[in-house]
């Protein structure tokens, strides 16, 4: 199962796996990853998901899907060209090792 | 009430991102009143119905096509009462916008007005907590729902040839459009939820910073704090304070094992005020740490007006009611007229200001 990591404001990492066919918000929640909310369980309608892609990784991730898009106006912390909701990038076995960072405010 | 209440900030976190287990299908008096509804049903129905209802209340569409018409409302709305002094900030003031706002322009019923959004809405939502069956109460609730179905049926045939973008509109032309029947049941939910909520956090908010000038004055001079100051009466008193949820298999939660059928509610009113989570939670503190608060609920249900109330009241609502009226103060503490727990509010807010 792919790794992924999440780096925390305060420079901790945690590493956790995510099965593919999830999305990555998924992974968060369910190991209990502080700063990813996630209040509308992952239907793009809360911006409270919120991560900042690490730069190695951007392209590979791809850009965010309109919907997406639009919610990323309007997240709490500043939205900066890296931001995606982590609720809507879906876990591929390509995306193994993916490091994102995770933003100091979700509300 | 036969109900299990899950009071702690955790358990309902918990419960409301298991939608499989804690079910939304459940029978009772909001199913009286209004009819199978997507606050009733679980995906994949719920998601059908949602998806069709929710992209006018997304928060870019607030904020290029509605906020606009919600500003000049307020204003009208403030140009009648500015020269009196006084008013009742409830009645005179935040429902009438409210149910403006969700009438004419997201719900897109121009055959309709506020003053009817909002009896209507009254109507239903003393059906919906009628413990009492009073058949007075009944009677009215079901005036109401007729005629907001002979409302919508009719914009439903103007929205078929000309789109508006309203909500209507959005459920009519969606990819998987919904059935009249459909429309007109989720617009009762709509209109009942969709005043008194707003308008009872509108309230609530301005009551506190009337009581605590020093705030005010904080807020005054850094206008972006007055989205701190919704969030925090959000939570510090919670439009809904409660919502039921019905197990779908035994489950253990809290330590304690429910079998499948038991009836649950959600205690949005106590999770919001857990001191595990927020310290000195009875105190209203807009400078408190940001903590995620449940008043809009989470998962699929997640409230679909929250980016629309946020706007309204927090953007537009309280600036200018503390802007436009100098030396606004409370005739009494009203501190009586705060209502209802699973829907809690101000009655009235009445206040006097120097008259221009
Ligand atoms: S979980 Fe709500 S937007 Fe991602």
């Amino acid at each position: 199962m792919p790794i992924v990591i999440f780096e925390l404001p305060d420079g901790t990492e945690r590493k956790v796996t995510a099965a593919s066919g999830t999305v990555l918000m998924q992974a968060a929640v369910s190991n209990g990853v502080e700063g990813i909310v996630a209040e509308c369980g992952g239907n793009a309608s809360c911006a409270t998901c919120h991560v900042y892609v690490d730069g190695r990784h951007t392209e590979l991730v791809g850009p965010p899907n309109e919907v997406e898009d639009e919610m990323l106006d309007f997240t709490a912390a500043e939205r900066r060209p890296t931001s995606r909701l982590s609720c809507q990038i879906q876990i591929s076995d390509a995306l193994d090792g993916l490091v994102v960072h995770v933003p100091e405010e979700q509300v | 009430m036969g109900r299990h209440l899950l009071t702690r900030y955790d358990d309902i976190v918990h419960a409301e991102k298991l939608p499989e287990v804690f079910s939304s299908r459940e029978e009772g008096s909001l199913l009286r009143t209004v009819g199978p509804n997507m606050l009733r049903e679980d995906d994949p129905d719920h998601r059908r119905l949602r998806a069709a209802a929710e992209p006018p209340t997304r928060p870019r569409q607030v904020r290029d096509l509605w906020a606009g018409t919600f500003e000049r409302t307020a204003h009208e709305l403030l140009d009648r009462i500015a020269d009196r002094g006084e008013a009742d900030l409830i009645r005179d003031f935040a429902e009438p916008l409210v149910a403006a706002n969700l009438a004419l322009v997201l719900l897109g019923l121009r055959n309709a007005s506020a003053d009817d959004i909002a009896a209507w809405s009254r109507a239903m939502m003393d059906g919906n907590s009628n413990y009492a069956d009073d058949p007075d109460i009944w009677l009215r609730a079901e005036r109401a729902t007729r005629a907001i179905e002979e409302a919508v049926a009719e914009m439903v045939d103007i929205t078929r040839r000309e789109p508006d973008g309203s909500v209507i509109s959005s459920m009519v032309h969606a990819p998987e459009p919904m059935e009249l029947a459909e429309i007109q049941n989720n617009v009762k939910v709509v209109i009942g939820g969709g005043v008194n909520e707003p308008r009872d956090v509108f309230g609530v908010g301005a009551w506190a910073l009337l009581r605590r000038p020093d705030v005010l004055d904080r807020v005054l001079g850094d206008p972006g704090l007055w989205k701190r100051v919704f969030e925090e009466t959000a939570r510090w008193i919670s439009p809904i304070g409660m919502y039921p949820r019905q197990l779908t298999q035994d489950y253990e939660i809290a330590g304690v094992t429910l079998s499948a059928g038991s009836r649950v509610a959600l205690v949005i009113a106590s999770g919001n005020r857990d001191e595990a989570v927020f310290e000195r939670a009875d105190e209203f503190d807009v400078a408190r740490p940001h903590r995620p608060h449940l008043a809009f609920g989470g998962g699929p249900h997640f409230c679909m007006g929250a980016w629309v109330a946020r706007h309204e009241v927090s953007a537009l609502a309280w600036p200018l009611v503390f802007g436009r009226l100098k030396g606004l103060g409370p005739t009494d503490s009203a501190e009586d007229r705060l209502e209802g727990w699973v829907f809690r509010g101000l009655t009235s807010l009445n206040v006097t200001w120097q008259a221009a």
